[in-house]
């Protein structure tokens, strides 16, 4: 059993070798499906809605309205769209699996990438918010000795929110195959006593079994990861712009 | 020969790709699916605001009308019953006027009546006083066959007349002697 990274499907031969993984093309298949169900959803909006799937989009951008102004407060549901956005994809990105899709939330550089985002906007805000010199100067505070602390504690934010994403959905990608290969094993083992090559090698145990185990590591371990990482993103430019 | 990348690997170039990806994604999102749902429940809001405050003014305006109304109601059945009270008493007076009119009037009317009668009665009286007196006055010349002289009968029989008129059962008792 072997357990990789992503596939790199084609290496653009120019700056060194642009690799096109596994996780960027299925990245592009989802972005296509999301801006689908986009389309479909907003097609025909009207003011008073005649349609069920206009319903359905208005509950899902009030719903995320109220969460991000919740969660950050009034002056701050401007974010709503790009908090949204990184939802849709880190969910249908971790959800993928269910379609047998490697899920590309299991890539450290997709999680990492995200992480930054947000890291750059929270210190771009910050600085905004405080004027640099004051952005600076919080680096000393409460005393010039933390200054080590406070630079990691800093950098230390994308990388923390990165590693968890990418460790949980990566982690239930592992404990899948494990299961089953594990299962496949063990139907070997059992259907051996049966004279037939090809009888004996269905892995009857992969049938059922592994549902229960992706109910948690696909539908609800995607589900939380993406609403972790927003609320993180969500909490932290919020404390960044505090009035 | 298939490639991979290691498990736990961070590849600047997929870094890249993540965030141009996330670029798109975002814009397109918002151009397609945020703004113009938000809109939408925007103005759906202010619409709603709109409307409410709309209904609040016509349920103030319909209070106000209705006070106005029922207080024009209560002063307008007052106003009837007035007139009523009003049209009831001159009726009341107009009877009792015509009514006293037509007292007096058959009083009157009576009164002439009960003249007349007493003037024909007496004139009737007169006629037949001169009747009998023309009548006595030739009775009495064929029974005593004398000429009297016609003044002094005359007198005489005014006299038993006016006896006879003064007391009838003098009279009636001297016709039957």
């Amino acid at each position: 059993m072997n357990v990789s990274g992503p596939k790199i499907y084609y290496t653009i031969p120019i700056l060194g070798g642009i690799p096109i993984t596994e996780t960027i093309v299925n990245m592009w298949i989802l972005m296509a499906v999301i801006v689908g169900i986009c389309l479909f959803l907003t097609r025909g909006l009207k003011e008073r809605p005649v349609k069920k799937r206009q319903v359905v989009a208005e509950l899902i951008v009030s719903k995320l309205y109220g969460l991000v102004e919740d969660t950050m407060g009034e002056r701050n549901t401007g974010y709503a769209p790009f908090i949204g956005t990184l939802m849709t994809i880190s969910a249908v990105g971790s959800l993928s699996s269910l379609v047998g899709m490697r899920p590309i939330t299991a890539d450290l550089s997709v999680t990492l990438a995200w992480g930054l985002v947000i890291f750059l906007i929270v210190q771009t805000v910050s600085i905004k918010t405080t004027g640099i010199l004051a952005y600076l100067k919080s680096f000393f505070q409460p005393v010039a000795l933390l200054f080590p602390l406070n630079i990691i504690s800093t950098i230390s934010t994308p990388v923390s929110m990165a590693f968890r994403h990418f460790g949980n959905i990566a982690s239930g990608l592992v404990i899948s195959k494990l299961v089953y290969s594990a299962l496949a094993s063990l139907s070997a083992a059992v259907l051996s006593f049966i004279p037939n090559d090809f009888i004996s090698s269905i892995p009857i145990f992969q049938v059922g079994i592994p549902a229960v185990l992706s109910i948690y590591f696909d539908l609800f371990s995607s589900g939380l990861q993406a609403y972790i990482f927003c609320m993180l993103s969500m909490v932290y430019i919020a404390n960044a712009n505090e009035p | 020969m298939e490639e991979f990348l290691s498990f736990v690997t961070i590849d600047v170039w997929e870094i890249i790709f993540t965030w141009i990806n996330l670029l798109i994604l975002f814009l397109l999102m918002k151009k397609i699916l945020f703004k113009p749902v938000k809109a939408i429940l925007d103005k759906r809001e202010k619409d709603v605001g709109s409307l409410y405050s709309d209904a609040e003014k016509a349920s103030a305006e319909a209070d106000r009308l209705r006070s106005e109304y029922s207080e024009k109601l209560s002063s307008a059945k007052e106003e009837a019953d007035e007139i009523v009270r009003s049209a009831t008493r001159k009726a009341q007076l107009t009877e009792e006027e015509i009514l006293r009119d037509a007292h007096g009037k058959a009083d009157r009317i009576i009164e002439r009546a009960e003249e007349n009668i007493e003037l024909e009665k007496q004139n009737a009286i007169n006629e037949v006083k001169s009747e009998i007196s023309d009548m006595a006055v030739t009775l009495a010349s064929a029974i005593i066959k004398k000429e009297v002289s016609e003044d002094e009968h005359r007198e005489m029989i005014d006299n038993f007349i006016d006896s006879v008129d003064n007391g009838k059962e003098q009279a009636e008792g001297r016709k039957k002697s």
